[in-house]
């Protein structure tokens, strides 16, 4: 794709990694939260990451998208490092992000709250808005929002305040403004939460199809159907420590997994 | 933005507002020979300007400001200082007195845009107060207490026919340009972005957005448009002194943006011509005018918490703001972000 990233290292397999974390280790004061965690996600992977609550899933999450810095350790993205960026500068790198409880803009617009990923991804400043839009740039938040409205099956709701979208749709709205910041890694946080199997379903093949078109995502989930089903490769976490580490069949067989995670789970 | 087409279509809208602010309301007030009613039509008109460009950066960007009048008192000094000290014409003054208003709300919204909203709130109280005290003490440059007296009326490159129906046009078409201006803001993709930012700022910074700049760029927008009132004011008044200033002022320009609805523009217009043309109205009934005005504002918070024409209901956003400042989450450091 970019120069950059074909900068990038590879991997044994000779993918080209888009997302390293190296050691990366986060303390809140006095509690161990993440623990010397490595691992990648290479360009167009579909990569789970499980564990049971407070394993350091979200914290993780929270250090890739800049709300948080590591305490030791570094997260490379795209070839470059992400030491001391704040989140906004990560989501224009090419990261977008849900979040596990929904974070929709209730009084505004479906439509208006795709476009303010768009907006990132064009940028509009004020001098542009008084010059009654700024032409080129407008046009392209607008065409970008419709489309990834499209893509997402929302485009009927465009003009609907997002306070009175249906629960699930506001699972895709999520997803939508992420990737109407046209990212390079898309990351959600539990996007299943809430949903019932066939809203799962659905939600799976969704994902399988972003990443089919070229997409890489990295999901957080609890739900084991969702990620054995879809993911091309699991992530275990265990109180801040990465348990495992391999494709969806080897994980669920790992005994360290299973007496961590899906013992005591389901 | 993509609002369902209204009924009326805008030109036609903005032609009868025109019609009415430039021709209808003049030729009335003239026919009815009011001097005082025209000082009351053009004060409401600078309170038009200081109700929506505060609407801009409390109801559309959620920011709480409490020392708007500050900025309002900054623009009038500044353009009094340099009419009657360097005989500069309006074309000059106006501009600067925004200027001067806006750079100076830059500069306190460098070190405070960081803050939780509530904190805001307060270190904006606190830089009103100060601008007070600093136009009340600061004798020899601002008279103090004195005020400011013989400050030249409105002229137009020079021509001051110095007649009341003069000085509302001009105000006037300054006011109109300004509600343009702030309503472009508003009704646009950046607009879009305060609201996000208002909405959920962690959420907006996810997204790309650099929110820490737009809160900075919106307050010094904001306090520019209260400094250009200010200039209006000191030009039509011809006297200014520091109590006009004061924090009460700020919170009765609040009280314009929430009775209208915050984040709503025609809201902020009406909330400003409802509290400035009210207490003149009820001129008859004495002192019980401040208690009517106090009671229609407490109703009105009861009965229609997003004011007239809001997006968003003044006590969800405090109840939000406030909530914000207890949370810990991402915040380190109590108060901050």
């Amino acid at each position: 794709m970019t120069p950059a990233q074909a900068r990038g290292p590879t991997d044994a397999r000779g993918d080209q990694r888009l997302l390293e974390i190296s050691g990366v280790t986060r303390v809140f004061s006095g509690l161990t939260a993440l623990k010397a965690v490595t691992t990648h996600v290479a360009a167009n992977e579909l990569v789970g990451l499980i564990g049971p609550n407070g394993a350091g899933k979200t914290t993780l999450f929270n250090l890739i998208s800049g709300f948080i810095a590591p305490t030791e350790g570094e997260i490379r993205f795209d070839g470059r490092s992400l030491s001391g960026m704040k989140p906004h500068r990560i989501a224009r790198l090419g990261i977008g992000r849900t979040f596990q409880n929904l974070r929709i803009l209730p009084n505004m617009t479906v439509f208006d709250n795709v476009s303010i990923g768009a907006l990132a991804a064009f940028g509009q400043t004020p001098w542009q808005a008084l010059a009654g839009g700024g032409g080129a740039v407008s046009r392209g938040i607008s065409e970008l929002t419709r489309d990834v409205l499209d893509q997402v099956a929302l485009s009927d709701a465009a003009g609907v305040l997002a306070a009175n979208l249906s629960y699930g749709r506001r699972k895709y709205l999520e997803i939508a403004r992420a990737l109407a910041t046209r990212p390079k890694l898309l990351i959600l946080d539990e996007p299943a939460a809430g949903l019932n199997d066939t809203e799962t379903g659905e939600l799976a093949s969704f994902i399988a199809g972003l990443v089919r078109k070229g997409m890489t995502v990295l999901l957080v989930e609890h739900r084991m159907s969702l990620v054995m089903s879809i993911c091309q490769r699991v992530i275990v976490l265990a109180s801040g420590v990465k348990i495992a580490d391999a494709d969806p069949a080897t994980v669920q067989r790992d005994p360290a997994v299973l007496e961590s995670y899906l013992g005591t789970g389901e | 933005m993509n609002a369902p087409k209204p009924a009326v279509p805008p030109v036609v809208l903005k032609a009868a507002l025109a019609i009415f602010v430039f021709i209808l309301v003049p030729a009335v007030l003239s026919w009815i020979g009011g001097g005082y009613l025209f000082q009351v039509a053009t004060t409401a008109l600078i309170f038009i300007i200081l109700a929506a460009s505060l609407n801009l950066v409390t109801g559309t960007a959620g920011l709480l400001s409490l020392g708007h009048a500050g900025f309002y008192g900054i623009g009038a000094y500044t353009a009094a200082l340099l009419s009657t000290r360097f005989g500069l014409p309006c074309v000059v003054t106006l501009p600067l007195a925004g200027v001067a208003a806006g750079a100076i709300g830059v500069l306190v919204a460098l070190p405070t845009m960081r803050l939780i909203s509530i904190y805001f709130a307060v270190a904006t109280l606190g830089v009103g107060e100060m601008i007070y005290v600093i136009l009340l003490n600061w004798t020899g440059f601002t008279h103090g207490p004195m005020g400011i007296r013989g400050i030249p009326p409105i002229d137009l490159l020079g021509w001051r026919p110095g007649i009341p129906l003069f000085d509302y046009l001009v105000v006037a078409a300054v006011t109109a340009f300004s509600v343009w201006a702030l309503s472009r803001l508003m009704h646009s993709y950046y607009g879009n972005a305060l609201r996000a930012v208002r909405e959920d700022d962690q959420c907006a910074d996810a997204m790309g957005l650099n929110v820490v700049r737009l809160k900075i760029e919106t307050f010094g927008i904001s306090c520019f448009f209260a400094g250009v009132a200010g200039g209006l004011y000191c030009h039509t008044a011809g006297f200014i002194s520091p109590d006009q200033f004061r924090f009460s002022e700020s919170i009765n320009i609040l009280a314009m943006v929430v009775v209208g609805g915050l984040g709503s523009l025609p809201g902020a217009v009406i909330g400003a011509l409802l509290l400035i043309i009210l207490p003149e109205a009820l001129r008859g009934f004495g002192d019980f005018r401040m208690v009517a005005i106090g009671s229609i504002m407490f109703l009105s918070i009861l009965l229609r918490p997003r004011g007239l024409l809001g997006e968003v209901s003044a006590l969800d956003l405090m109840r939000r703001q406030f909530g914000e400042a207890w949370k810990g989450g991402a915040a380190t450091r109590v108060g901050w972000r």
